[in-house]
């Protein structure tokens, strides 16, 4: 793992590649923590509509995204 | 260039990528191919047969590259998140204490990761392919075969490879000729 200069650099660094990588990579980080919060909501039977309220996003968007999940 | 690779090659740089997967490495790298260059057992290449001959058989070669496992346990994308200033190592360690062990990675997007994320070849790795070629044309060959990855593995100096096969005690000069003298067979 990089060290403190290093990362000192690097968020100096205006190379449009490793931002935009480093933004990707951001993503998809936050695409495993919504399921897996979707998911436990689910579990303590929160509906749908409750989940939508508390992750700002549209009852639709939400249940259309994560139904196939089976929950 | 992967065109010319005969098919055992490409198997080769193939099982290389599952290898540096396997081992949670950000970046395929020369000892991955080398030690893949003797898969699968039983229908080890002819680079294989080159460096057992040679005086580096498997079981070598393997605790040779088990030695010196360096591990990116978290691989490429801990390393953009941290030039976020996000450590993925703590949001995962987390994620595994609400969720359970490899919370993270059971997701969906967790599994697309593991299954498309792309591992580059380092440097090293990137000049033996290079060189592979070289040595394949300067051969006069018109296949690129894992006799030939051999050949780019030992010239790539800057690559553990590289330096595994040396303190095997072989040479480049003694391996073109082993697979000079290998070549009328094929």
């Amino acid at each position: 793992m990089a060290d403190a200069t290093g990362v000192a650099a690097a968020a100096s660094s205006k190379d449009p590649a490793e931002g935009l990588a480093a933004v990707a990579a951001l993503r998809a980080l936050q695409e495993s923590l919504e399921e897996l919060q979707v998911v436990n909501a689910r579990q303590h039977g929160w509906s749908w509509q409750q989940i939508a309220a508390v992750l700002q996003v549209s009852k639709q968007a939400v249940h259309q995204k994560y139904r196939r999940l089976g929950y | 260039m992967f065109e010319k690779f005969t098919a055992e090659a490409r198997r080769t740089v193939v099982l290389a990528q599952e290898d540096a997967r396997s081992r949670h490495q950000g970046q395929v790298r020369t000892e991955n191919l080398l030690i893949c260059l003797y898969d699968p057992p039983g229908a080890e290449s002819v680079g294989a047969e080159v460096l057992t001959r040679a005086g580096l058989p498997r079981s070598e070669a393997a605790a040779a590259v088990q030695a010196i496992a360096r591990t990116d346990p978290s691989g490429p994308d801990a390393q953009k998140l941290w030039r976020l200033g996000i450590d993925l190592d703590a949001v995962r360690s987390q994620a595994e204490e609400a969720f359970g062990p490899g919370a993270l990675e059971r997701t969906r997007a967790g599994r697309r990761r593991a299954r498309e994320g792309h591992i580059p070849f380092d440097a090293a790795a990137r000049t033996a392919l290079e060189l592979t070629l070289r040595e394949a044309l300067d051969l006069g060959h018109r296949h690129l075969g894992t006799e030939h990855l051999v050949l780019g593995l030992v010239r790539a100096e800057a690559g553990a490879a590289a330096h595994i096969m040396a303190a095997a005690g072989l040479t480049l000069d003694g391996l073109r000729a082993a697979v000079a003298e290998l070549a009328p067979r094929r």
